[in-house]
Parts: C-alpha cells; structure tokens; sequence
C-alpha cells in the first residue's frame, strides 16, 4: 500500500496540481522580495518572531491569566473551552442567550478546527462564511484546502457551476462578476444577522486585544451591524505586549500575502463605545485549548509559535504535488504534518503517523517560517515516536540491519565490493514494489563500491595513510 | 468553570517539561521598519505614495474628491455630521445628495460614505478608523467609495509608533491598508469584496 | 543546517570522511576531494573503518539504529582534526542532526559524538571559510549551473562553491531558478513517493535546462545521482559532477 499522500497525489488532476504549484511558487517568489525589498536582514527578524513567541509560550500560563485579565476590564466576557465539544457548546449557549438565530462567520481556523459551521446548523442556526473562499467551500460543502487561500484547489469554471446551482446567478467564471454576486448575496447575511463569529490572529495580554486580520473586510462587516461578537481563539495566539505586534503583524502579512500589511487590520477588547452607533454590544472571547496544553509539554512545543501565514505550505514541493486536501486534516502542507499528529492527542496519533513521513526535509518550510519554527526537526521526532510507539506507516524501512552493516567495518567493507554484482543484475526484477517504480523513472550510477579505497592504496599520491 | 481550571492546570503541568522558558528579547523597534517606504520629502508623501501604491487615493484638496466623486457618477451618500458643512455646498451643486444619519434599511444606497480617520500610517499607507473617530462603522464599510478625512495632525510615521499610540480607551480600532481585497479565485487580485472598493483619504490641513 | 555560526577545527592535517554514496558509486568524487585538499596544502587520513553518517537510519525515525551509526562514526574519527567531507547532506547529519538526535542524552552516551559537530566541514566550506581560500587556479570554457542541496541551506557551501568556482578562468556560473526547491532524492523519500520525487526531480531539471548549462554541479552527489537517474530516463541527461570534481580537473 503506498503512502496516502503518494496515493492522492497521484490521484490528483494535473489541472489542480498545477494551480496549486503555481500559486505557490508566485507566493513564495513574491514573499522573498518583499521582504528582501524592505528589510535588511529578514532572517532576523523571523528568528525575533520566534523567540518572543516561545517566550510567550514558555509562561503561557501567566499570559493567558493577563489577557483574561485584561479583556475581562475591557468589558469583553473570557470563555474558556478545554476542546471541540466543549467550545461548540460555549458558542451555543452565548447564541442561544442572546436569541441569536443567524450567524456571520470570517475566516477562522479555529472553528474549522473545532467544525462548528454543521454543528450550529444542526441546532438551527443559519451559519453564514463570508470569506468568499469559504463561502465557496461552504456551498460546495467542501473543506479548504489552504491555511490563506482556501479554494486554492479550484477553477473559476467550478465556482461558476455552483453559484449558477445555488441561485447566485447564470453562469459566469468572470472572477469580478463572481466577487460582485458574493458581495451582494453576503451583505444581506451580515445585515440580518444577530451575531459575528471571528477568530483571532493574536491576542496581546498586555492590552487584552485581539487582532484579527482580513483583506476582505469580512471580519469588520461580520461586527458592524451585530449584536453579539464571539471570537474562537487558541490559547497558544498570546504575545505580551502591544509593541510586540509590529513584529506579528509586519511578518504575518508579508509572509503570508506579500503585503505590507492585510488591508483591515482590526484591534478590538471590548464591545462598541456607547457613542458609536454600529457594533456590537457583547464581546466574547473563548480561548480554545483542544490539544495545546498538552503540545505544550511535548518535544514538538515549538509549533505552538506558529502564526497561521501559510508560507511553508507554498513552499513545499510535498504539497505542490499533493494538495492540501492530501493530508485528511484541517491543516494541510508541513503545518499539518507537524500539528494534525499532535492536536488529537494519543488517540488519534497512529492516524497521522504517516503525514510526517510526506517529507523529503528539504527544510525550505523552515526557511521560509515567519517564527522560525524548526520545522523538519519535528517531522524527524514524530517519525522517531511513530517508531518507538511501534506504528507502522506505508512505506518504513526496517533500518536495524543498516545499522548492524555501517557499525561492522568489515562486514561494511565486503558488502562494498561483493555488492558489485549489482551492476549485473536486471534493475527491473528489484524485488521491492516500491523500488521497482523508483527504478521504473530512475536510473541507477554504475556501482563502483571499494574503488576509491583501491585508488587509495595503490596511488602514487602524498596522502598520510598510503 | 471546570474548563479554565483545567486548562491552567494543564499549561502549568505541561511547562514543568519545559527548560526554564525562554526570555522575552529585547529589541530595537525601529529593526521593525520598512526604511525603503519612507524615502520621500515628508510624512504625507510618504504617506500618500504608499497608500497609492494599495490602490489608496491620496488626495489634498477638497476639489480632488469632489471630481472623484462627479467621475464615478453618484448621487447619494453618507456624511459624518461634523464634515457636512464642509461637504455639502460643493456636492450640492454639482447634485450629490449627502445624509447625516445611517439608515440601515437603506444599506445599499449609499455610494460612498465620508468619515474622519482617526490617524494614518506613511509607512505603510494605513488609514486609522476608530469608534470614537468614525460617526458610523457601517457608514465606512457598506459604501463602494470610503472618504476617511484625515488632520494632517495625526499622521504617525511607522507601524510600531502607531501601536505605541494606542488610546487605552478605544475599544475598537481599525487600520485600512488600501480598499478591501481578495486573491481568492485563482489567485486573480479583485477590489472591493465586502468593504469599499475605493479608499480614499483627503488630507486636512 | 545553521552550520556558519559554529566555531570549528581548522587544521591542514584533515582527516576525510568519503560517505557511502562515494564508497559504492562515486569513486570518483571522493579522489577528487583528495586531490583537491592536497592542493590547498592539507596532508589527508582516511580512516579505513568508516562507514556512514547515519542518516539513512535517523531519516526514518530509527533514531536508536542512527545513534549506534553516529557512535561509531565518532569513534573511527576520534581525535581532533578538521573532518571533510564531500556532502553537504552528511556534514549537515553531523552539524545538526546528531544533536536533535542525542538532544536529551548525557554527554557519557554520546561516546564523542558531540565532537564530531565541532570538527566537521563540507569540503568547499572548509576552502574557503576553514582555509581562507578565495581563488582556484586553471582554466575551463564552461557554463556551469549550480544546484544547491537542501541540506546546505543556511551553511557556508553555497556561497563557497560560488566563489572557488567564479574565480576558475572562464568558467560561468548559472544561478537555476527557483533554487530553493528540493530535487525530490530525500533518500527513503524518493523511495516511499515515488511519484511526487519525481514531479520534483522533473520540475528542478526542467529550471536546470532552461538555463542551458553545459554542466551541472552541486555539493551533493545523492541529488546529482537522483536528477541524472531521472534525466537519462528522460533522454535529456547533461554531464553533472560535484564541485569538487571541477576543482580537480581545473589543477589539469
Ligand atoms: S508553521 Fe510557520 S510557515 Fe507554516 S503556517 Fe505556521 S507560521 Fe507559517
């Protein structure tokens, strides 16, 4: 059985693998020079992203109680949900408060995470996505397949199809025309509803506000007319004080869009002022653990830095081939990889003990990582748990007679020359399914195993131990 | 409330696994900003050619808007009651109606809105929207063309001095890059998704 | 992987570590090597007991198995000579990967592994940032494109190889775009994905033709193995060799 990702991978149409290859080589092209173009060393910028961040996470008890603390005085009302369950029904019991019957959503891995949409349509209540990707995903009844760009994995043609079969207009793949439709069809939702549900990019504990970054502006019109705000955060999304935000914000937009700065960029802690007309009159926040305390004490801690841009997901050639939607989880590409294994605990880690295995650890993911998290350092521990813990993954190789070999000098030494006999045999009859299709597109060197020592021995040279 | 003492339990639990805990580092904000975007003569050319550059109008009289608004063909539109009387005349008489009040009901008719901008940012051509600034939120968000109005005494240079100016009393606080975007479909850049399609700030002096 | 901030031995007297992929495929590479460190004036110990790095084994997760590798590696080049070698990958294993793999083990453990981070070098780093040197004597009429391997990222081979190569008369150094992308080799990888390392392998050859190199170098033979494996299946195969390779044909 080859590996799942292999499998989807080959599945893939190639239409769909070259939109989402392209789409990722233009953003990791439009990355580097934006940052290259306004800084004079990047790199160090990304490793002060991520220092403070393992700092915030390292006390992330204190910094938690601070920003509790600090929204809780700003007027906001402080929830907190151990996991999926529990935040689902914390969301629930705010909305049935407040006679909530329609809801606005914007873009928020953290109710992906948590699929609070069917959940509340399930109790009736109309959940409306307003990212216009999200909103495609939501009626194609799809999942995103992207952290930024969720409908990274469609044509125009298929967004055409389904507005023209959701009544959102003739056909029509004019990606202006589609915009304009959603456009009209969403403000009707923001306006009728009762209640905005956002996430949160970051949360400072020293002011307690919470910032939350959209191009759309779905994010602000999700608030101007409502009610009621709840905005579904991790617990992991604190950093200590508002200057420390420069840091975020200047490398969340560049890395993730090539932009200075998202267009609405929105820091909120409370609800409305009492002059302002618009906006709503409760704020809550529900910190979301599901998983991230436990990470905490982990050896993979440091992913809990991570900012959500996507950067490492356009870079890496794994998910280029594969797509996001290759890697079964809400979190696709080398985020996913590292989290998806992690965040369900140890139930459900042998179901995703193959993801960090999709790897070839080029390590471009850490090179391009806004926090600088040492991302192919992970990919090697899980492996290494998934070995210990016994899970086998499609596609391990027993290395314990490797080792016997390379720590017998001798035995090393005979396997090298005797192993000549390799360059008689037909390569085709490999005896392994998968070596046999890595030769299919391969051509082996011819083998020359000892020459070099025999070179060595007989040469004429200088070197110190002829 | 089980689930917070449960997970203050489980964060302490898990940072005894922890080294010790990292420091927070000290840095110099100024690392921070982006020196190529502030090149030009003073913090409004700065400002304005950074904005430009999101698709932003800058503009510094009131002459500019009032052609604007003439060569997009509109009638109808929101105005902050405190900016009306400079509005009014000028739109009256080339027949744009202003209104000072937001009527809901009537969300889709106001093709632009003008309100005051609350600072702006050179460094990166942000416009500042406050609750205590804006008149109406909805006002500054549901039209296709947004006026923020900005004193030439609230243009603050960088980003990080933007965030060091923060007004411990406003709850809310916007920063608009540019008029609101999407790359969704295909990658393919599109203006003015569910707020204004035009941004423009008028500088007064 | 962040190799440059290291402090490490620096000393003529080297002791050459020739990884496996050159003990079974690439005599070749690993001669050249010789004779290159003899022309920068370094007397060179090959230790015959040597094996390999590792990191077949520690790839996998079989961090139990790498470690035992690691420990004999450590032991049949005890002492405290620069270690060379012509891989940027089996520097990296050493730079990098034996500390993530001994990360929590005590020093007695680790039976001299630790040293082996302070010693080691990729033989163009060691030239030109060991050794100081900055030229390369010899002519050759030759477009050379330069494939980075993944494992130098952030190490001093890159900008190494480009400057021993650049100053080697008449050579051309092409720069292949999209250069931070992998060639798909990955070891096991290419193996496990078969088809996704190729998608890979094909798409980096295709940026090494679009530069029309009339060679193709890199500090890492296991890439150069997998693209040329690729390329001959492909028919569109161009002579390829390690940097190390054109700085001994450039000594004539
Ligand atoms: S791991 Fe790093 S690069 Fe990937 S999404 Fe998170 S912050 Fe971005």
């Amino acid at each position: 059985m080859p590996n799942p990702i292999e499998q989807y991978a080959r599945d893939l149409s190639e239409e769909t693998r070259e939109a989402v290859r392209k789409s990722g080589a233009l953003t990791t092209g439009q990355r580097v020079e934006i940052l290259q173009k306004d800084y004079e060393d990047p790199d160090a910028l990304r490793r002060l992203a991520g220092e403070i961040k393992q700092h915030t996470i390292d006390h992330l008890d204190s910094y938690l109680e601070q920003a509790e603390a600090s929204l809780t005085k700003a007027g906001a009302k402080v929830h907190f949900a151990s996991d999926a369950d529990s935040a689902r029904q914390c969301v629930l019991g705010i909305l049935q408060q407040s006679d909530v019957q329609r809801v606005v959503k914007s873009k928020s891995m953290a109710t992906e995470e948590i699929h609070l949409n069917p959940f509340l349509e399930k109790q009736g209540i109309e959940t409306v996505e307003t990212d216009l990707g999200e909103f495609i995903i939501q009626i194609d009844e799809d999942t995103p397949s992207h952290i930024v760009r969720p409908i990274i994995h469609k044509k125009r043609e298929e967004v055409a199809e389904s507005f023209e079969k959701h009544g959102l207009g003739d056909y029509n793949t004019d990606p202006e025309t589609i915009t304009r439709r959603a456009r009209v069809h969403l403000r009707e939702k923001y306006m009728q509803s009762g209640a905005g549900i956002t996430g949160g990019n970051f949360v400072s504990a020293e002011s307690g506000r919470i910032v939350l970054v959209t191009n759309e502006g779905n994010a602000r019109f999700s608030m101007a007319p409502n009610k009621v705000h709840i905005a579904v955060i991790g617990i992991e999304k604190i950093v200590p004080r508002d200057r420390d935000l420069a840091v975020f914000l200047n490398l969340l937009a560049r890395s993730a869009t090539a932009q200075q700065l998202t267009v609405y960029t929105q820091f909120i802690k409370g609800p409305r002022m009492p002059s302002q007309p618009s906006g709503p009159e409760e704020m809550h926040v529900v910190f979301l653990d599901n998983g991230r305390s436990q990470i905490l004490g982990e050896s993979c801690r440091e992913i809990l830095r991570c900012i959500r841009c996507g950067a490492c997901q356009n870079v890496c050639p794994v998910y280029r081939h594969a797509s996001g939607h290759a890697y079964r989880a809400v979190y696709g590409g080398p985020i996913g990889a590292v989290l998806s294994p992690l965040l369900g605990g140890k139930a459900s880690f042998p179901e995703y003990a193959d993801l960090p295995k999709a790897s070839s650890l080029c390590g471009a993911c850490r090179e391009v990582c806004p926090v600088d998290i040492p991302i192919p350092d992970m990919l090697l521990k899980l492996r290494h748990k998934g070995k210990k813990q016994g899970v086998s993954t499609p596609g391990s190789f027993p290395m314990a007679p490797f080792a016997t070999l390379a720590t017998s000098p001798t035995a090393w030494r005979t396997a090298m020359t005797a192993a000549r006999a390799m360059n008689y045999l037909p390569m085709k009859l490999a005896p392994i399914k998968p070596l046999r299709d890595w030769l299919g597109d391969r051509t082996l060197p011819k083998w020359r195993g000892g020459d070099f020592r025999r070179w060595l021995k007989t040469r004429k040279g200088n070197n110190a131990d002829a | 409330m089980p689930d917070r003492d449960a997970i203050f339990k489980r964060v302490r639990t898990s940072l005894l696994q922890s080294s010790g805990g990292a420091p927070l580092p000290d840095y110099d904000p100024s690392a921070l900003v982006a020196k190529p975007r502030l090149t030009g003569a003073g913090l409004w050319e700065n400002f304005a050619q950074n904005f430009g550059a999101v698709s932003g109008r800058p503009m510094t009289e009131l002459g500019e808007v009032v052609s604007f608004l003439k060569s997009e063909g509109v009638s109808y539109g929101y105005c902050d009651l405190a900016l009306c009387e400079r509005f009014e005349t000028v739109l009256d008489e080339i027949g744009i109606e202003i209104v000072s009040t937001y009527d809901r009901e009537r969300y889709d008719d106001y093709q632009f809105g003008i309100t005051r901008a609350a600072g702006a940012i050179a460094e990166t051509g942000t416009v500042i929207l406050t609750d205590s600034s804006t008149s109406d939120r909805l006002g500054a968000l549901t039209p296709w063309i947004h006026i923020a109005v900005l004193p030439e005494a609230c243009l603050i240079e960088t980003v990080g001095e933007a965030l060091a100016s923060f007004d411990p009393d406003e709850t809310t606080i916007i920063w608009a890059t540019g008029p609101s975007k999407t790359a969704d479909i295909e990658g393919i850049l599109i203006e003015g998704v569910h707020g204004p399609g035009e941004q423009v700030c008028l500088l007064m002096l | 992987m962040a190799t440059q901030s290291i402090e490490r031995a620096v000393n003529t007297e080297v002791q050459l570590m020739m990884t496996c992929l050159c003990d079974a495929f690439y005599a070749g590479v690993a001669e050249a090597t010789v004779r290159v460190l003899e022309a920068a004036g370094c007397r060179v110990h090959v230790p015959e007991d040597q094996t390999c790095c590792g990191q077949p084994a520690f790839n996998g997760g079989d961090f139990e198995s790498s470690r035992k590798i690691a420990q004999h590696t450590a032991k049949v080049f005890s002492g405290d000579l620069p270690i060379i070698v012509p891989s940027g990958s089996c520097a990296a294993m050493h730079l990098h990967g034996n500390g993530l793999q001994f990360e929590n083990a005590p020093d007695e453990g680790q039976m001299g592994v630790r040293s082996l981070a302070k010693r080691t070098w990729e033989v163009c780093d060691f030239l030109v940032h060991g050794l100081g040197k900055t030229t390369w004597p010899g002519r050759l009429d030759r477009r050379v494109a330069i494939h980075d391997s993944c494992h130098t990222r952030g190490s001093g081979t890159g900008a190494a190889m480009r400057t021993l190569l650049g100053s080697i008369a008449g050579v051309e150094l092409l720069e292949i775009g999209q250069a931070e992308q992998c060639c798909g080799f990955g070891g096991t990888f290419s193996v496990t994905f078969p088809h996704i390392s190729t998608g890979m392998g094909t798409l980096k050859l295709d940026e090494v033709h679009a530069k029309r190199p009339d060679m193709l170098v890199s500090g890492d033979m296991s890439c150069l193995m997998h693209l040329n494996g690729l390329a001959e299946n492909q028919e569109r195969a161009l002579p390829h060799c390690h940097a190390v390779e054109v700085l001994a044909e450039a000594l004539g």
